[in-house]
């Protein structure tokens, strides 16, 4: 107890010491004191919702302009005020950035590193050079083009008032290129400001950027296609000072994105025809006389700003769902072939938001914006903060889910990554695979359980199976623990990170009930919504609510590799006077007063060890239910009754989604050749047509 | 109009007078293909039959247990299963070319055809058969790669166009002019089997060229024709499907597959009227030019000169 003190107590003590020491150095420098202090008041609303805050006070604005709260609901350590020129020909944004940051960080700061994510679409870059090497979402780079080229270039960056009154330093010639994953040198997505003075704990620092992103063809869910633009990822964007140090990953094939809250002002011009969406709310508009049209829009509380154009968007924005916080107006901008399915997309929206709220807890901004992207690009799917993409074709039968299942997830992400946003390069599994959990849930519960993914023509899927059948893929390959650009393959991070993390946590459910976990969820929502939690505060949060040591199923499920695979080996019934039959052949014929020896056998094939549950079923109807630890490779069960095994089933409430095999989870003592002759049947057909096919063509 | 019905009807009748060879070939085409599928029932059997998930497929098509099956090890590769369908339905190919020839004259003959005659002429014309096929397959397999070549240039090219549905109008309109031009090209091969077998003639070079004249001579009447009896295809396999996916139950399995084979056995149908018509027109374009007219009843020519040759086999 006394050493932990002491670890503690002498970090705190050089901290303070070496504040004071940095705060007294940049005053003898002549820093401003703007830049070095604590918070001057707060500016009027108005004020906070100019992009351009003016050089006066420097602080982060506490507005609450696109929030249904009266007071700011995050810790705001970034306030992003970007002036930007879209270039439709060139696809090319050329844009004055001015980033305020607020010190939380408890410790002076001499080096800022910041993501410049388009870089990563370059040959020699990382995400390119990974993307050939274990495969890619969008695309695998057989053929580099030049339209693959994207690029984010800093031309000029100044640290605020660090070189006297109002002085400027600039430091572009000190910007470095940092690899702290891979040490590829070529890689160029993160880049590290030195700033001339370190700035002190609770002190604000301002960042002036001249910079211009070229966007590729929609790579990554960013960029262009056609006459459509997804403006993702696309300007310098700071790291997070996270757990004592900056995180600030390199951008990879697998990963996705970290950063801290805060405000956003950006001014956006772009060509008058240009349909615009963005996150946050939009605060004026106007026409320019260059042809151009400047969208202001503001947002608060959020970590990433997107935005989209395409002169051909149909909108629909009278929807609005009444939230717990207040009115949320739905904003959809859908292609102009899928216009018929807008009613949809807004259905679908509604039914998710309900259930979010109710379960999970309120969405607080006053704007979602939905677009519907371009056909064939690489941009459908992705999420932003309150700015989603969908993803759908001009034919999309009803009982075709997709648009809806796509929605869901994209919106679910507003809840794990917009508001509770973890660390998306390291923790991938909180985001895509808590939210593909709470997909599960949602889908279920609007469309039913085996048929929430697909409904067509007889056929059906359930999306819980669809992340079973993903986790089964790959169901060895990697922990679920792991950093998502450390993943075997990138079916291996589809697998796990979405696939298994949602079978985990729904076998879960049936650890600790139903009711419980959800109550978990509900906890972990609003306990760590707007921060960065770790993996451990979600595990410890289920603990928490459980009131159960949870160690023995997480360290396998979630930091191991172990796979769960449980079978039904054997069953077997024979009389138990088999010996009395006349001819002495060792078969007793049957009657009701036969008692017969039953047996059943389970095996654990795999390494994970895990209590299930058996149901034997006698041909007299009788059920017997029993209980195995799971410690033994094997165990038997054995009946003496006046009835045979009719079949025998482990885990028969299916529970249990992270079996890696469902067949031999049952037996049966008969076969039941119905679906084999099922499917032959169809394979039957399907011969007999092709046959008639090359029949009909070839002679 | 009353020549397009003339010879829609005259193969109709040729078809319908010879239903036999319907039956028979469906028979062979489930047959094969009962080959075909044991592989596949074997594998899936030994997955499903014991084991209570597999109830996912009986009552409806659980399409993620059928999925499992199918990525299961012990299923083992998809090839394993795939490729005996492809063998045995490329076998009911070959057996279609064999017999073919036997259809040809029996669509020509105004009697029942003895299976002896039927037999000697699909030996006698075998030879010739696989020769008409090899040009036929130069031919179609040339222009089937320059058609879908340019389909893929215009539908690439239309992929580019803001209007999303343009690529997929264009993808139609392809497709429509290559069904027309490989239908044309069907005609024109299938007048030639016509020639080859209804004239004795051992020249198949002469049988393509009177095939592909007649078939420009005659592009309206013909291609109309074959157009018509693919849409009636098009019908039953349509309503086929219907019938399959409404009328029966999924747990139903004898009554899907007789529904399937009703439809497969209704398919062969239109292929066989196009035959029809295309003897029908043999007999009354190009008879003359192929054969010397006889007193006697014109089918009793060709007939005649294959019975009386040599049996090939």
């Amino acid at each position: 107890m006394k050493i932990e003190r002491v670890i503690l107590f002498f970090p705190a003590v050089s901290m303070a010491v070496l504040s004071l020491l940095v705060m007294g150095h940049g005053a003898k420098a002549g820093a401003p004191a703007q830049a070095m202090t604590a918070a001057a008041p707060a500016k009027t609303q108005a004020e906070m919702a100019s992009p351009m805050a003016g050089t006066g006070t420097v602080t982060i604005p506490d507005t609450t302009l696109a929030i249904n709260s009266d007071k700011a609901m995050s810790e705001r350590v970034v306030h992003y005020e970007i002036d930007a020129k879209y270039d439709a020909g060139t696809h090319t944004v050329n844009a004055t950035e001015v980033l305020t940051y607020h010190n939380l960080t408890g410790q002076a700061l001499d080096h800022f590193p910041f993501h410049l994510y388009q870089n990563a679409f370059q040959p020699k870059a990382t995400f390119v050079r990974e993307a050939k090497l274990v495969g890619s979402r969008d695309t695998a780079y057989a053929k580099w083009e030049d339209k693959d080229y994207g690029s984010e270039d800093i031309k000029h960056i100044f640290v605020l008032g660090q070189a006297g009154q109002a002085g400027d330093v600039e430091m572009t010639n000190d910007l470095k290129y940092i690899q702290p994953d891979d040490g590829n040198k070529d890689d160029r997505t993160v880049v590290d400001v030195p700033v001339p003075r370190p700035i002190a704990p609770g002190a604000y620092v301002q960042f002036k950027i001249m910079f211009q992103t070229k966007f590729p063809e929609t790579q990554a869910r960013s960029g262009w296609k056609r006459d459509f633009v997804l403006g993702g990822q696309w300007f310098p964007k700071v790291g997070v000072f996270w757990h004592g140090a900056w995180n600030c990953h390199q951008y990879h094939n697998t990963t996705e994105f970290f950063a801290d809250f805060g405000v956003f002002d950006v001014k956006l011009t772009v060509p008058q025809n240009e349909v615009v969406g963005a996150s946050g709310v939009l605060v004026s508009d106007a026409a320019n006389s260059d042809g151009t049209k400047t969208y202001v829009y503001h947002g608060d509380d959020i970590h990433d700003f997107a935005w989209t154009a395409s002169p051909r968007y149909k909108v629909k924005d009278d929807g609005v769902f009444p939230g717990q916080m207040g009115p949320v107006k739905l904003r959809i901008l859908m292609q102009p072939a899928h216009w018929s399915q807008a009613a949809r997309h807004e259905k679908i929206l509604m039914e998710t938001l309900e259930r979010f709220e109710m379960w999970y807890g309120p969405y607080p901004y006053k704007m979602l914006t939905l677009v519907d992207p371009e056909p064939d690009s690489a941009a459908g799917g992705m999420e932003y903060p309150t700015f989603i993409t969908g993803d759908s074709s001009w034919f999309m039968p009803k009982g075709v889910l997709l648009p809806e299942v796509v929605v869901e997830h994209e919106f679910g992400h507003q809840y794990w990554y917009g508001m509770v946003a973890t660390n998306e390069f390291e923790d991938a599994w909180m985001d895509e695979g808590i939210n593909s959990y709470t997909e599960v849930k949602v889908l279920d519960s609007i469309f039913g359980q085996d048929r929430s993914m697909l409904q067509q023509a007889g056929v059906t899927l359930g999306e819980r199976e669809e992340q079973r059948l993903s986790y089964a893929s790959a169901a060895d390959t990697d922990a679920i623990a792991e950093n998502a650009y450390d993943y075997y393959s990138s079916n291996s991070y589809a697998g796990i990170t979405y696939g298994k993390t949602a079978s985990v946590l729904l076998t879960l459910e049936g650890i600790i009930g139903e009711d419980t976990m959800a109550k978990a969820m509900r906890t972990y929502f609003m306990k760590y919504r707007f921060t960065h939690p770790t993996k451990e505060d979600f595990l410890k949060t289920i603990e928490e609510v459980s009131g159960k040591d949870l160690r023995w199923y997480f360290n396998p499920a979630i930091y191991g590799t172990q796979v769960l695979d449980y079978e039904v080996s054997k069953i077997d019934s024979f009389p138990t006077n088999w010996y009395e039959d006349e001819k002495g052949a060792g078969k007793k014929k049957d009657d009701k007063d036969t008692v017969y020896r039953s047996t059943v056998w389970l095996r654990r094939k795999e390494d994970f060890v895990f209590p299930v549950e058996l149901e034997v079923k006698f041909d007299n109807g009788e059920k017997v239910r029993e209980h195995w630890d799971g410690q033994n490779r094997w165990v038997k069960f054995q009946y003496t009754k006046k009835a045979k095994i009719e079949s025998a089933e482990i885990d028969p409430d299916h529970k249990i989604l992270i079996d890696r095999n469902d067949f031999n989870n049952s037996r049966t003592a008969e076969p039941n050749p119905k679906p084999t002759r099922k499917l032959s049947n169809y394979w039957l057909f399907l011969t007999q047509w092709l046959g008639q096919a090359v029949a009909w063509w070839g002679v | 109009m009353s020549e397009k019905k003339g010879l829609l009807s005259g193969g109709y009748e040729k078809v319908v007078r010879n239903k036999r060879y319907i039956f028979w070939f469906w028979l062979l085409n489930l047959t094969l293909a009962e080959f075909g599928v044991a592989a596949f029932r074997h594998q899936a059997g030994a997955i499903l039959d014991n084991s209570l998930y597999s109830g996912g497929l009986v009552h409806g098509f659980d399409l993620g247990v059928f999925v499992e099956m199918l990525v299961r090890p012990e299923f083992g590769p998809t090839k394993a299963s795939t490729m005996p369908a492809i063998f045995f339905a490329t076998l009911f190919f070959a057996f279609t070319v064999l017999f073919l020839p036997g259809v040809f004259l029996g669509y020509a003959s105004n009697y029942r055809l003895p299976r002896d005659e039927f037999f000697r002429a699909c030996g006698r014309n075998l030879w010739r058969f696989i020769r008409l096929l090899i040009v036929a397959g130069i031919v179609m397999g040339i222009v089937t790669v320059i058609l879908f070549f340019i389909r893929g240039a215009l539908v690439k090219a239309a992929g580019e166009s803001t209007n999303e549905l343009l690529g997929f109008e264009v993808s139609m309109a392809c497709l429509l002019v290559i069904f027309l031009v490989m239908t044309t090209l069907r005609i024109w091969f299938d007048l030639a089997e016509a020639d080859v077998v209804l004239s004795d003639q051992k020249a198949v070079r002469k049988s393509i060229g009177a095939g592909f004249r007649h078939t420009f001579r005659h592009l309206g009447r013909l291609l109309t024709s074959y157009v018509i009896t693919t849409i009636v295809a098009g019908i039953i396999l349509l309503a086929g499907i219907w019938l399959w996916r409404h009328g029966v139950a999924p747990d139903r399995v004898w009554r899907a597959f007789l529904v399937s084979q009703l439809m497969l056995l209704l398919l062969l149908i239109p292929r066989f009227w196009q035959r029809g018509i295309a003897v029908a027109y043999w007999q009354r374009e190009m008879m003359v030019h192929a054969v010397p007219p006889l007193a006697s009843a014109p089918v009793a020519v060709p007939s005649g000169a294959v019975v009386s040759s040599p049996p090939v086999v």
